[in-house]
C-alpha cells in the first residue's frame, strides 16, 4: 500500500489582507490545498491520503473532500506543535493500518504543482532504497554567513541541491527514524530525511522541478496565479 | 484541477502551459498515457504552413494520436482505469436534424466531412497534455489484450478505414495503393484482413515496399503497373510527390475505375483531366475519420495477424518525462526515414 501524508497543519500567516493559512487560499475556486490533493487522488499508484491539520479546519477539509470527489482521503489527523509532531500524529493514525513494508510519501500542502511523475519516482525510489527525497539542483550560488553580515564561505555548487517534498520512505524506516528522535530529545526538525539519516540508512535523491515551489509568499501566490492560464477558449 | 502540458508556440519551439481543467458536461477525465506524432504535427513544428495559418494556430497543444486512461467519467459510460482511444474529429452542438448537408447520414461520407467539426491539434487543442476533459462519446474503449503500442495508432487504422469507407469494394478486385509510407502500410494492412481482393503497393523505396504484406509490389514507372487491371486506387503519398503519383494512377487504373486520395498535397498539383475525363475515372477525397471508423479500428484488433502487422511499426518506446523528452522526440520524428513511428510513453 502507498500513502500520502499531506501536511496542512502550517497556521496563518498574512498573506496580504486576508488571515488565512496559505494552504487554504483559494485558487481560481478551489483552495490551494485541494489542488495538491487532487494531483495524489488521481494517481493511480495512490491507495489512500491522510490530511493532517489544525483541528479547527477538519470540518472544513471534511466538507471540500465529498464535494471535490477526493475519494482516497482516509485520515483527517490533528497536526502537532512542530512539523516533526505532525508528521509523528499522522504516522501513527495510519501505522493501525500499515505494514511495515508499505510506503509512505510525505508532501507539503503547500505545493500544488507536484507532477505525477515525481509522485511515481518518490514510490519506486522509496520501494528500492527505503528512503528518497526529492531535490532540485541550484542554479544559484550558496553563500554561508555566519553573522548575515559577511560571507564565511561558498560551498562547492554542483554538491548543493534545494530540498523538495514529497520524502518518501518505506514505513517501518520512518517510523524507525521518529522514535530515533524521540529517544534523543529531537523534536523540532524540519525535515525527515535528516531523522532517517540519524538512523544510518541512506536518502536517494529523485529528480524534483522547478514547478514544484512551494507557496510560502504573496510573491508565490501571484507567481502561482500567473502560471496557471485559466479561462481560456479551448478553441485555437 | 491542475494539469501540465506542452503547446507549440512557434516553429521548433514548446512551451509548459498548466490549465485548471474541469470536467464538463458529457465528458470525461482522462489521462493521457501513449501518443504517436503525425506528419501535420511536424507541419506545425517545422513551421511549415503557411505564416497567417501558423499565426492563428499558434500556442496549441499538438498530437491528435493518443490513449488514456478514464479517471473519472460521471456520466458512468466508462469505469475508473478503462483504456481508451481519444477520437480527434470533435462536433460542437450540431443540430442534425436542421442540417441541410446531408452528410452526417451518408455512410460513405460522415461526420468527418461536416464543414462545423473540429479537429484536436488543427482547430483544436490537441493532446499533448498530461490529463484533459474529453467528451464521452468521442472515446472508444480499447481491448484488454491490446497493449498500448499498438492501440496508438488506432488514429492511422481509422483512417484507412474512412479511405475504404469512400468505395464500393468487390470480391476480387485489384486494388492498387500507391505510396510506401505508415499510412500505405496500415492501408494495405486493413484492405487485407477486411476484404478478398488483390494488393498491389507501388512506391519509391524498395526496402519498404518489400516489408508490406501484399500481393506484388512495384517501384513507380514500372511499366508492369499497367498491365495489372486496376480496379481501383488508393494514393497515400502526399506532398509534392502526389502529383507524380496521381499521374500515374490515372494512367494505370481501368476505365471507370475509383482513385481515392488520402495524401495532403498543401501546394495546388496538375492533373490530366483530359485521361479523367476519356476513362470515366472517379476521384474521392478522403478526409480524417470518425467515431465509427474508430470503432471499426479497434475491431481489427481482434485479428492476430492484423496485430502483428501493426506491431512492426513500432521504432520504439520513449518515455517523455518533461518538455526537453518531448523536444527530442519530435527531431526525432523529423529525421525518421524508416517505415514506423516512435511511441512516447507519458510520465511527466
Amino acid at each position: 500500500m502507498n500513502i500520502a501524508i499531506i501536511l496542512a497543519g502550517g497556521k496563518g500567516t498574512r498573506m496580504g489582507s486576508v488571515d488565512t493559512p496559505k494552504q487554504f487560499i483559494d485558487m481560481y475556486g478551489k483552495p490551494i490545498l485541494v489542488h495538491t490533493l487532487e494531483t495524489f487522488d488521481i494517481h493511480s499508484d495512490i491507495d489512500a491520503i491522510a490530511i493532517v491539520s489544525l483541528k479547527e479546519w477538519h470540518e472544513d477539509i471534511k466538507i471540500w473532500t465529498r464535494k471535490y470527489e477526493l475519494n482516497k482521503v482516509k485520515w483527517i489527523v490533528e497536526a502537532g506543535k512542530t512539523r516533526q509532531e505532525s508528521i509523528n500524529n499522522g504516522l501513527e493514525v495510519i501505522g493501525r493500518e500499515c505494514e511495515e513494508e508499505d510506503i509512505v510519501v510525505i508532501h507539503e500542502s503547500v505545493r500544488p504543482l507536484i507532477s505525477n511523475r515525481i509522485i511515481t519516482e518518490n514510490i519506486e525510489g522509496a520501494m528500492e532504497y527505503g528512503a528518497v527525497d526529492t531535490v532540485i539542483p541550484t542554479a544559484d550560488t550558496i553563500i554561508r554567513s555566519y553573522d548575515d553580515e559577511t560571507i564565511a564561505d561558498v560551498p562547492v555548487r554542483k554538491e548543493l541541491y534545494l530540498g523538495q517534498t514529497p520524502q518518501s520512505f518505506k514505513y517501518s524506516v520512518v517510523v524507525k527514524a521518529h522514535e530515533n528522535a524521540k529517544q534523543n530529545q529531537i523534536d523540532d526538525a524540519t525535515d525527515d530525511c535528516q531523522l532517517v539519516l540519524k538512523t544510518g540508512q541512506s536518502v536517494h535523491l529523485v529528480r524534483g522541478e522547478k514547478l514544484n515551489f512551494k507557496i510560502t509568499t504573496m510573491e508565490d501566490l501571484l507567481l502561482l496565479k500567473s502560471i496557471i492560464k485559466i479561462g481560456k477558449l479551448e478553441m485555437v | 484541477m491542475l494539469t501540465k502540458g506542452f503547446k507549440i508556440s512557434g516553429p521548433k519551439r514548446f512551451e509548459i502551459y498548466i490549465d485548471n481543467v474541469k470536467v464538463k458536461k458529457d465528458e470525461a477525465l482522462i489521462k493521457v498515457d501513449t501518443a504517436t506524432i503525425c506528419k501535420a504535427d511536424l507541419r506545425y513544428y517545422l513551421g511549415k504552413r503557411d505564416e497567417r495559418v501558423l499565426g492563428l494556430k499558434y500556442p496549441m497543444n499538438l498530437l491528435h494520436e493518443a490513449i488514456g486512461t478514464i479517471i473519472k467519467d460521471p456520466s458512468g459510460t466508462f469505469n475508473n482505469g478503462d483504456r481508451v482511444v481519444l477520437v480527434p474529429n470533435l462536433i460542437f452542438e450540431c443540430d442534425k436534424s436542421s442540417c441541410n448537408l446531408d452528410i452526417c447520414n451518408r455512410k460513405e461520407l460522415g461526420e468527418n466531412y461536416c464543414p462545423k467539426a473540429k479537429f484536436a491539434s488543427s482547430s483544436f487543442n490537441g493532446f499533448s497534455r498530461e490529463y484533459l476533459s474529453y467528451p464521452v462519446r468521442n472515446l472508444v474503449k480499447i481491448p484488454s489484450n491490446i497493449e498500448n503500442h499498438i492501440a496508438v495508432l488506432c488514429e492511422l487504422i481509422s483512417v484507412a478505414c474512412a479511405a475504404i469507407r469512400r468505395v464500393n469494394i468487390r470480391e476480387g478486385y485489384t486494388i492498387a495503393v500507391w505510396g510506401d509510407g505508415i499510412l500505405g502500410y496500415i492501408l494495405c494492412s486493413v484492405l487485407k484482413v477486411m476484404h478478398d481482393v488483390k494488393i498491389i503497393a507501388i512506391g519509391k523505396h524498395e526496402e519498404k515496399l518489400k516489408q508490406l504484406e501484399v500481393d506484388d509490389i512495384y517501384l513507380v514507372n514500372d511499366k508492369e503497373i499497367y498491365m495489372q487491371n486496376i480496379d481501383m486506387a488508393f494514393e497515400c503519398v502526399g506532398g509534392i510527390g502526389s502529383q507524380y503519383a496521381i499521374d500515374e494512377m490515372i494512367k494505370c487504373i481501368k476505365p471507370g475505375g475509383d482513385i481515392v486520395l488520402t495524401g495532403v498535397s498543401e501546394k495546388k498539383i496538375e492533373i490530366d483531366t483530359r485521361k479523367i475525363l476519356e476513362k470515366g475515372i472517379s476521384l474521392k477525397g478522403v478526409t480524417r475519420s470518425n467515431v465509427d471508423d474508430f470503432k471499426k479500428a479497434v475491431e481489427l484488433f481482434a485479428y492476430e495477424d492484423f496485430v502483428n502487422n501493426i506491431e512492426k511499426l513500432n521504432l520504439g518506446e520513449i518515455c517523455i518525462r518533461n518538455i526537453v523528452d518531448f523536444h527530442h522526440v519530435f527531431e526525432k520524428e523529423v529525421n525518421n526515414k524508416k517505415l514506423g513511428k516512435y511511441i512516447m510513453k507519458f510520465a511527466y
